[in-house]
């Protein structure tokens, strides 16, 4: 715990570098957006539908508007005819899929509990709160699909009614593109299944759960005639936000600015999405010509959004008897909800589960199927472990499934069919970069004596304790390079950043990604100390703000150390070229890059050290006094970087957990969690700790707490944290992390991104290692959340 | 409207608030300090608007600015000894203990006060203590890690 | 989220100031504020719209424990101070086990074991406590009388107690405690001190021999709110203490009150956790007994 880091080998890269953010973050000086206010501030509140599929007959907003201190009320009625529909083509993927149309407030039915029917617009928030309360909607009830596979059924009652019946997306992955290649495919995996030694066969069923960011969404809109929007939104795609914006509103492009303000409190994924929320601030702003901002309750935010996993897999699996995986089959459905947020649609979660079924695993063959049903719930929205915590907690269990069917130890069975080399391609098509999941493994299982813990396990069971001990792999994407973003989100994958150095020799960084929370200010410096010489506090760094940061596509899918870190170093290098040169011209020397050592604010010649010259003066020379320059060379030190990877890039991970079960009450502790990790290389172990920490608690709370509920009439049960648990401090275990690194060769760096599925290996693990412990009993996990009242039941039942 | 007298962070402020004005909304947006935040909007179980109310640690979307009248109210922003950061703020920056920050004001002000009633925790008991603030990000084991750290730091 | 209009606030310093502030208003419309962690949920999310809000916190007559005739805890006392008071008799030591649990530490240092049982929500701990222990709850009125309530009749229905709105409840008190007698207290929440999913409270006294000579056991979580056992209690008499007999006891427990399926726990989970936490509280009641 090294709290007291020194710069190692010249370079602050790798050091456990106390952050940058939190002097303020800590003395109560970061500026939120419910933190932002404006002159003549309104404040705006949604009325929420408090049906889940109604037709809306009448709106009376009479009342309301007659309340003093209220502005405006509007209905999707009012704004129809002023303003563009989603979706808009900066908002699609490149996937087919069936779109749904739709407005910032619902037209003519609601098709979820907590849809938005109407604004309220007032000048404080109790009053626009109170007017809230008397819009009177009269609706006529339809019927409700909250059931995904119900919702597939031919003749089930229709939600998206713009398509002819609820299957938004579905799609094949395996086995080529052609329907006769499909079915060649698939016959042969059927032959693999019929000659195996042994299969398993469940229904894996992981609940709708996901992620909570502590501080709800908001947006600030401010309107002028001459400089047009400027809209503060909580988001981690500010760049994509301003696009659709433009798009919606039909504004035009320079007249639309983005910010993201430079704290957010998490996004998590549940910041990404485009909301149909920023559209209406945004318009009312500019129709009322006067700042608007909407900040979300927790029961809206709980009511919306971070509602994810939410699949049904019905996976095979098909092994050897001394262990070899064969292959898989899985009929994936997924529950959209209705489909209505801009970028993802719902489906693209389930979309990317599907490619990463076959996870850290050989398979000879795959036949894997997923379909998506829209129903009256929410639309999913984006949480860390996209799409995939439900396919690898399904594949993580099938695989201690198999292991207990042949009788081998879990942990060899993996060992034994991790992929041995890489670069790999996975049956689904994905494409596994680089690095050595067999070292990770490894080294994970130097951190547990199997068989002491074997011993200790017999001697526990013959005193009535029960543990038990689980295992989960996961691999995750490193970033997305274009060639897989563009299909999957129609935007670039590339990072790109700015770099300005100061006359007084300091550096500016500029960013187009939006962080919350990620400690991008603390890892940019670090990375731009290094290159420079300099110190990590000479540096400070803008994201969020379209008007001053070149394009990113947003702070998602780990592209801070993988892309964003990458184009930071490389703008580096850029600006560093030119200070050689100048340099060597002023020396009077015939010299380059190589031939300098930026270290210690000095810019040294390695031929004859005592030939230096201080970083600041050479920076001051070049930017205020460039004359005597070399010839054709200008002053200033400023560079913009784009960086694409050669190749789509991952990291890997390994995990175990021990925990004890009582059987008298199903309840269970974790007594031990240790990860092995492939980050490549570190910029700052501390917060990559830090990562890990928080992604896998965060899995855990999915894992046993979180679960929104809806009743068969589509009402959404569980809008408030009482009903909504989230792990608190005391239900979780200290967790070690350990590393296992190796370099990545795709990035200047070596660096990999790192920490957004890291979620998706824990439910596996943690419910394997539950299994493990009660193997006595034959009890198998097929379905989340892991409530202690269903494990005593299992075991009620395994006795009777 | 009722006018109330309450010193916050040693400076008193006599205001007309209306009767039904949140504590916390008092704070962040009469007297304009804006490190106290709101996540669960009413509940008062996620903790990151806690302050101190005459000494102990309160969460303040859980009172009325009129119950504060004549009381002394500490926040975040008065943790820091005229600029020098009190042991807790200095640990939770050295062992990482934050990563967004939305929750952390309310983190400190519990532990601050924690700390004064428990100087030398168990782990176990950090983490009983913690359960009134919801955090997201950290999955809690560097902000136990900051708050153990703090302990000794307080202690030497 | 934000409390609806409220007219008026008053802040008495006496039981008397504070019963003419409650009579000002019209019935229903004006509420005693104690810590507020319930009732400002409450009226936050506008379940309830008091336009009056008499605020209890400077009664200095409600606050305190006093053992100086029996045990007295005033309305107004916080779960922190029932928490950290170190001399409950082992016959009232429920109430610490309680108290030391509530919530957390922010809402201990707010909460009151007077606002807890006047407002008697649905899943709770402090009524299960008081209904255990048989504690007697004193009610003053306007008109200078105070009446005597006893948990059984004051503790009526989740939201509902035998309080009358323009009454205040002054204190929950005890009689000396009879000898070995002892009390425990333990809930089972999905998450760490949260509100019971179930709840068991048990009172013990043993006779000389060392078996149960009365016994009251009540139960928290439950759809109708906290319950007296009253199977439990006549299951106990005549225990040694062993774990046989207990456990046949609190499986009457659980025969006896109809427990109901939720998203934290289904009936039949209920049951058992009525049993297993049951046993648990038993035995340690007998043991605080024996001491």
């Amino acid at each position: 715990m090294a709290s007291n880091p020194q710069k190692t080998n010249d370079s602050w890269m790798g050091s456990r570098l106390a952050r940058k953010e939190d002097l303020r973050l800590v003395t109560g000086q970061g500026k939120y957006i419910s933190d932002i206010v404006l002159p003549r501030m309104l404040h705006a509140v949604f009325v929420r539908s408090d049906r889940a599929h109604a037709k809306i007959v009448s709106i009376d907003t009479s009342a309301a508007l007659a309340l003093p201190g209220v502005v405006c009320v509007v209905t999707g009625d009012d704004i129809v005819d002023e303003l563009r529909s989603m979706p808009q083509p900066v908002l699609l993927p490149n996937l087919p899929a069936k779109y749904p149309t739709f407005y910032p407030l619902c037209v003519g039915k609601v098709k979820f509990h907590g849809a938005p029917v109407a604004l309220v617009i007032a000048r404080d928030k109790y009053v626009a709160e109170d007017a809230a309360e008397l819009v009177e909607i009269e609706y006529e009830e339809l019927p409700v699909v909250v059931d995904p596979e119900a919702a597939l059924e031919p003749g089930a009652p229709l939600i998206n009614e713009d398509h002819d019946d609820n299957e938004i997306f579905s799609m094949t992955f395996t086995g080529g593109t052609t329907q006769a290649e499909h079915d060649a495919n698939d016959k042969e995996v059927e032959e693999i299944f019929q000659n195996a030694d042994v299969t398993i066969k469940e229904r894996f069923r992981v609940h709708r759960t996901g992620l909570t960011p502590m501080e709800p969404r908001g947006v600030l809109c401010d309107w002028s005639d001459s400089d047009g929007l400027t809209a503060w939104i909580t988001t981690q795609r500010p760049h994509i936000d301003r696009l659709a914006i433009i798009d919606l509103l039909d504004i035009p492009a320079d007249k639309v600015r983005v910010i993201a303000p430079r704290d957010q409190g998490g996004g998590f994924g549940v910041k990404a999405p485009f909301f149909r929320e920023n559209v209406i601030i945004a318009h009312m702003a500019r129709k009322l010509g006067q700042p608007v901002r909407w900040i979300e309750s927790r029961y809206e935010s709980l009511m919306n959004v971070g509602q994810e996993r939410d699949q049904i897999n019905y996976l095979e699996v098909a092994a050897t008897q001394d262990g070899k995986l064969l292959a898989l089959r899985n009929r994936g459905i997924a529950d959209n909800g209705t489909g209505e947020t801009g970028v993802y649609w719902g489906f693209v979660m389930p979309f990317l589960g599907a490619v990463e079924l076959p996870n850290t695993y050989t398979w000879d063959k795959a036949d894997v199927k997923l379909r998506v049903a829209v129903t009256n719930k929410a639309c999913l929205t984006p949480s860390r472990a996209f799409g995939h915590f439900p396919t690898r907690f399904a594949i993580e269990r099938a695989v201690d499934m198999i292991a207990h069917k042949i009788g081998m130890e879990p942990s060899d069975l993996r060992r034994k069919n991790l992929i041995p080399h890489l670069p790999y391609t996975s049956t689904t098509g994905e494409y596994y970069d680089s690095g050595d999941f067999v070292q990770v493994w490894d080294n994970l299982m130097s951190h547990i004596d199997m068989a002491k813990f074997r011993e200790e396990q017999q001697a526990a069971r013959s005193e009535g304790r029960y543990i038990g001990i689980g295992f989960g792999t996961g691999v995750e994407l490193s970033g997305m390079a274009s060639e897989v973003l563009v299909p999957m989100e129609n935007q670039p994958g590339y990072g790109a950043a700015s770099v300005r150095l100061d006359p007084r020799g300091t550096a500016l960084v500029f960013g187009g990604d939006a962080p919350g929370g990620q400690g991008h200010e603390t890892s940019v410096a670090q990375i731009v100390a290094s290159a420079f010489g300099i110190e990590p506090q000479d540096t400070v760094t803008t994201t969020g703000d379209t008007a001053t940061t070149p394009f990113g596509s947003g702070t998602i899918g780990a592209r801070g150390a993988s892309y964003f870190m990458s184009a930071v170093h490389n703008a580096c290098v850029e600006i560093k070229v030119k200070i050689a040169r100048i340099l060597a011209h002023d020396l009077g020397i015939s010299a380059t890059l190589d031939d300098f050592e930026f270290v210690d604010g000095q810019v040294v010649l390695r031929s004859d050290r005592s030939v230096k010259k201080s970083f600041r003066d050479i920076v001051e020379r070049i930017i205020m006094h460039p004359i005597n320059m070399p010839p054709g060379e200008v002053g200033g030190l400023e560079a913009t970087v784009y960086f694409e990877a050669a190749k789509p890039m991952i990291c890997f991970n390994a995990d175990f957990c021990t925990v004890e079960v009582d059987i008298h009450s199903g309840e269970f502790k974790i007594t031990k969690w240790v990860s092995s990790e492939d980050v490549g290389n570190v910029i700052n172990p501390l917060i990559v700790d830090g990562q890990m920490h928080g992604a896998i608690v965060q899995g855990l709370s999915n894992t046993m707490f979180e679960e929104f509920i809806y009743n068969d009439q589509g009402q959404q049960l569980t809008a408030d944290f009482e009903n909504y648990k989230i792990a608190n401090a005391a239900d979780m275990p200290d967790i070690e992390v350990t590393y296992s690194p190796s370099p990545c060769p795709h990035t200047p760096l070596g660096t990999r991104g790192i920490g957004e599925g890291r979620p998706s290996s824990v439910p596996g693990a943690l419910s394997n290692a539950i299994c493990d412990a009660l193997l006595p009993f034959g009890i198998e996990i097929t379905e989340l959340p892991l409530r202690p009242g269903a494990i005593w039941k299992k075991i009620q039942e395994s006795q009777a | 409207m009722q006018t109330i007298n309450v010193k916050v962070n040693g400076t008193t402020y006599q205001e007309s608030v209306p009767i039904r004005m949140l504590l916390v909304d008092f704070i962040r947006e009469v007297v304009g300090l804006t490190g106290t935040h709101v996540s669960c909007t009413y509940e008062g179980v996620c903790g990151a608007c806690t302050i101190h109310l005459n000494g102990e640690a309160v969460k303040s979307c859980m009172l009325l600015a009129v119950q504060a009248d004549g009381h002394e109210i500490t926040t975040v922003e008065g943790l820091a000894n005229d600029k020098e950061l009190s042991p807790l703020q200095k640990a939770f920056n050295e062992q990482h203990g934050l990563q967004c920050g939305f929750c952390t004001a309310g983190v400190l002000m519990n532990m601050t006060e924690f700390l004064a009633k428990n100087p030398n925790p168990s782990d176990d008991e950090i983490r009983h203590g913690l359960i009134g603030n919801l955090c997201r990000c950290t999955g809690y084991v560097h902000i136990v890690n900051a708050v153990r750290a703090a302990a000794k730091s307080i202690a030497n | 989220m934000y409390p609806a209009h409220i007219e008026s606030y008053y802040r008495p310093t006496t039981v008397a100031e504070a019963l003419a502030a409650i009579t000002r208003q019209p019935e229903g419309d004006s509420m005693f504020l104690a810590g507020g962690q319930s009732l400002m949920q409450a009226i936050k999310s506008r379940m309830v719209r008091p336009t009056s809000i008499v605020d209890l916190q400077s009664v200095a007559e409600l606050r305190g424990i006093d053992q100086a005739n029996g045990l007295r805890i005033g309305a107004m006392t916080r779960y922190v101070e029932i928490a950290e008071y170190e001399q409950f008799p082992a016959a009232y030591a429920a109430l610490r086990d309680a108290a030391e649990r509530v919530g957390d530490r922010q809402v201990r240092n707010r909460g009151t074991i007077g606002g807890s049982v006047c407002w008697n929500y649905v899943a709770s701990c402090l009524p299960s406590v008081v209904l255990a222990l048989n504690g007697t709850m004193s009610l003053a009125s306007a008109d200078g009388s105070i009446r005597d309530v006893k948990a059984k009749d004051f503790i009526i229905a989740p939201l509902e107690t035998a309080r009358r709105e323009d009454e205040i409840l002054l204190c929950v008190s005890w009689p000396k405690p009879p000898p070995k007698t002892g009390s425990a207290y333990k809930k089972w929440g999905l998450v760490t001190d949260a509100l019971p999913v179930v709840g068991m409270c048990v009172s013990i006294s043993l006779d000389d021999l060392g078996k149960c000579r009365t016994a009251q056991v009540a139960v928290a979580g439950l759809a109708d709110g906290a319950q007296i056992a009253d199977a439990g209690g006549a299951a106990l008499i005549g225990s040694a203490g062993d774990e046989a007999s207990i456990s046949a006891a609190m499986n009457d427990v659980a025969d006896s009150v109809e427990t109901h399926s939720d998203h934290w726990a289904d009936a039949s989970y209920r049951e058992q956790l009525i049993k297993r936490l049951g046993v648990e509280v038993t035995l340690r009641a007998f043991a605080r007994a024996r001491r």
